[in-house]
């Protein structure tokens, strides 16, 4: 099974590839118009009040975003188009997928160095959000450390909140990203997150559903949203300018904010007196090594953590699994091969994102795990299953002659199973077992989902802040082919040790 | 040593041993011979708890097996006592002819590591194969592999032994070395049940021989007169 976080980092990779390859060909102005499409792309799994499936009809998309990609596309005279994508990838897809991105971009100085930023179409601030009975009451607080250690506080991966609160005393706040902007909220609705920092206009959007939860002082650290397009289509990114234009001076813009209770009057004031952002100066590739290499060797020291914990976790419930189905009763060989199916059957992604946000809430039993535990005990069982079919198949190959001659010696079924079976057994399971370590140690990057900041959420994370996803991507592909590379040839030597002298090649 | 009361068995429903009665003094040496089919590997099995039975008692080296499942503990006290050496050899292939002959006494018995170690280079010597003590199974030759099992068994001290063909898979060279073995522990004293269609053999070793078809008895005497 493929992890999600680890394809995002190859298609980055792929991308970055294409387009410095000169590959990819992002369409200008007269291409749209012959067209007659404009192709915009945003992240409904991003929310309201931006882009967000209907209620009444998930197919239909809703959202002020929604209404002003169709006015701009409009004033271009072609129609509007939604192109779905992971709200942290999006720009990736300006390299021929799409034509712009409008889903709450914030102007960044690395974007306005990187891509072609409009002008502001809206202001937005951060707000923190707590539980109403929780220990944070003042924002002042976050600059020292809570009654419990350093204050859990919450961020959608890579928005500008994200940036904002990693600037902070690690000792002070300890961030954890989320994919979705509603995870951060529920998990502080469950207690298990001091606060949520997020846009105040999302908040506002979905007070309602979270009545527990209240906002903490005012909105701050305000900024703009911009309409991305590529660098090489300044055309397409001045008649979107031009567009917006329009839209502000005939009031079609105010009037859309005010239908969606954003205050319009007060965002056109905003975005017409915003600052403008200067473009941030390219990194030289020394210096961009020497910021981005301490933290990646964080992330692959959690990488290898995650993997040379839960893969023997693995081995042993694979092997009691296997043994329980071979040489246990039928019943307990029926019950275990459910566990086996549901658990090679559903994604490991969806088994991490069940132990960690599901399984508190279930009655009676329900408990929240912390993070890295529900990363171990996912990746752990996940692999149970794997690792037990190929024990089962091990000990299928020993023949039966040999449990026989064990137990004619008068060993009890455990002795013979553990002294003369599972050795030989063993043997015959190690190479794919090994196959299935290395291969975890890529699978660990599917813990980000459940705010683990491993390898590749390292590598997102850092992609994002400097704009260099290609280097960064090889960076860290190199970093976990060092992980792998010297297991697979200590695997080769441990197999070249275990096999019985005269059954090998060499004899 | 044994004493074998009206056995019977069946197999996939099928009776494989019918009223089978047999007795064994100490020190003697039973040989059972027979068409193929005719039921002396279960009768083995039998006599050390591998397979079940229907009907019938076993007194095998001082305790008792009935017929129908019996008690894990009272199988493991039988199969202490009793030795088992197989037409197949059955050795464990991942360690070496030493640690082959060393792991029941120390795993069943509790043997210190240097006591198993002793116990088992004698016995490697005593079937003259000393100086392969560190060899894996696949780098012997099968005669080799069958006097490795034969010391395997013997490592328990087992009161009686009982043998399955041991030498049906071995061209007639190695034969010659086994069955010396095997002469060499009759004449110890050894107890001992062999399933042979060695007629020579028999003819030399055997108190007596008992004669198995279709899952009866249907002769027995001495080596001379039934052979
Ligand atoms: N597991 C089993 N399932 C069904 N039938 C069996 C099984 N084991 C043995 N039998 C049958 O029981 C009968 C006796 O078998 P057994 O192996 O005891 O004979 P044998 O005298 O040792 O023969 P051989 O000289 O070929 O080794 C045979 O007819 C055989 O087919
Ligand atoms: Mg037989």
């Amino acid at each position: 099974m493929s992890a999600v976080a680890w394809w995002k980092m190859s298609t980055g990779l792929a991308l970055a590839v294409a387009a410095c390859a000169g590959g990819a060909v992002a369409a200008e102005l007269d291409e749209v118009r012959r067209r007659g499409e404009l192709v915009w792309a945003a992240d409904q799994e991003g929310g309201g009040p931006h882009v967000f499936p209907a209620p009444d009809d998930p197919r239909r998309l809703n959202g002020f975003e929604v209404e002003l990609a169709g006015m701009i596309a409009e004033r271009l005279g072609v129609k509007a188009r939604f192109q779905q994508g992971a709200w942290d990838r999006l720009p990736l897809l300006l390299g021929g997928v799409a034509d712009c991105v409008i889903n709450g971009i914030e102007s960044t100085p690395v974007r306005r160095r990187d891509y072609g930023c409009s002008r502001p179409y809206f202001a937005y601030a951060l707000q923190i959000v707590a539980r109403r009975d929780g220990a944070l009451v003042t924002p002042e607080m976050l600059v020292a450390p809570g009654p419990r250690g350093p204050w859990q506080v919450g961020v959608l991966s890579a928005s500008a909140a994200e940036t904002e609160m990693r600037g902070r005393d690690p000792a002070a706040v300890f961030v954890r990203s989320f994919e979705g902007t509603l995870d951060s909220l529920e998990q502080v609705r469950g207690g298990v997150l001091d606060a949520a920092v997020l846009d105040d206009c999302i908040f506002t959007f979905y007070a309602d559903r979270f009545p527990e939860l209240r906002m903490v002082g005012r909105p701050f650290n305000g900024g703009v949203y911009t309409v991305l397009t590529a660098r090489d289509t300044p055309a397409l990114g001045a008649a979107i300018d031009e567009a917006l234009g329009t839209l502000v001076a005939d009031g079609s813009l105010e009037a859309l904010y005010d239908r969606w209770d954003l205050g319009g009057r007060q965002q056109m004031l905003l975005i017409r007196d915003s600052a403008d952002v200067a473009p941030a100066a390219v990194p030289e590739f020394r210096e961009l090594l020497r910021r981005v290499v301490p933290t990646l060797l964080q992330g692959a020291a959690m990488t290898i953590l995650l993997a040379v914990v839960s893969f023997p976790l693995a081995i042993v419930v694979g092997l009691v699994v296997a043994i329980c189905r071979q040489y246990g009763p039928r019943w307990l060989d029926r019950t275990l091969s459910v566990y086996v199916e549901i658990l090679r059957g559903t994604p490991l992604m969806l088994q991490l994102y069940a132990i960690f946000f599901l399984l508190p809430r279930v009655p009676l039993i329900g408990v929240q795990l912390p993070p890295l535990v529900s990363a171990v005990l996912g990746l752990a069982l996940n692999y149970s299953a794997y690792e037990s079919e190929i024990y089962r198949a091990g000990l299928k190959a020993v023949p039966l002659g040999q449990f026989e001659a064990a137990l004619a010696l008068g060993m009890s079924r455990l002795q013979a199973l553990r002294h003369v079976v599972v050795p030989q057994a063993a043997r015959i399971a190690l190479p794919p077992v090994t196959s299935d370590f290395i291969a975890m140690f890529k699978d660990t990057s599917v813990c980000s989902v459940i705010t683990v900041m491993e390898l590749t959420k390292r590598y997102n994370i850092l992609s994002l802040t400097t704009g260099r996803f290609f280097e960064l991507a090889a960076v860290t592909a190199i970093l976990y082919l060092m992980m792998s590379w010297p297991l697979a040839l200590w695997v080769r030597r441990l197999e070249r040790r275990l096999e019985p002298p005269g059954t090998g090649p060499a004899g | 040593m044994i004493e074998v009361d009206n056995l019977s068995a069946e197999r996939s429903g099928q009776p494989v041993l019918r009223d089978v009665s047999l007795s064994v003094a100490p020190g003697a040496v039973t040989v059972l011979v027979g068409p193929s089919g005719g039921g002396k590997s279960t009768l083995l099995r039998c006599l050390t708890g591998l397979a079940e039975f229907s009907a019938g008692s076993v007194l095998i080296a001082g305790h008792r097996l009935d017929a129908g499942p019996q008690p894990v503990a009272t199988l493991q006290a039988v199969r202490r006592d009793v030795g088992m050496v197989f037409q197949q050899f059955n050795l464990f292939p991942h360690l070496t002819a030493l640690d082959n002959v060393m792991l029941a006494p120390r795993v069943v018995l509790g043997l210190l590591p240097v006591a198993a170690r002793r116990r088992a280079t004698d016995l490697l010597a005593r079937v003259g194969l000393e100086e392969h003590a560190g060899k894996h199974p696949s780098q012997l030759s099968g005669g080799q592999q069958q006097r490795v099992a034969i010391a395997r068994a013997l490592a328990m001290q087992p009161k009686v032994m009982l043998f399955d063909e041991p030498t049906s898979s071995l061209d007639p060279a190695m034969t010659g070395e086994v069955l010396a073995v095997v002469a060499e522990l009759a004449r110890s004293g050894q107890t001992m049940v062999i399933v042979t269609h060695d007629h020579g053999f028999a003819r030399r070793a055997a108190t007596e021989v008992v004669q198995l078809a279709a899952g009866r008895v249907v002769a027995r005497g001495a080596a001379g007169e039934l052979l």
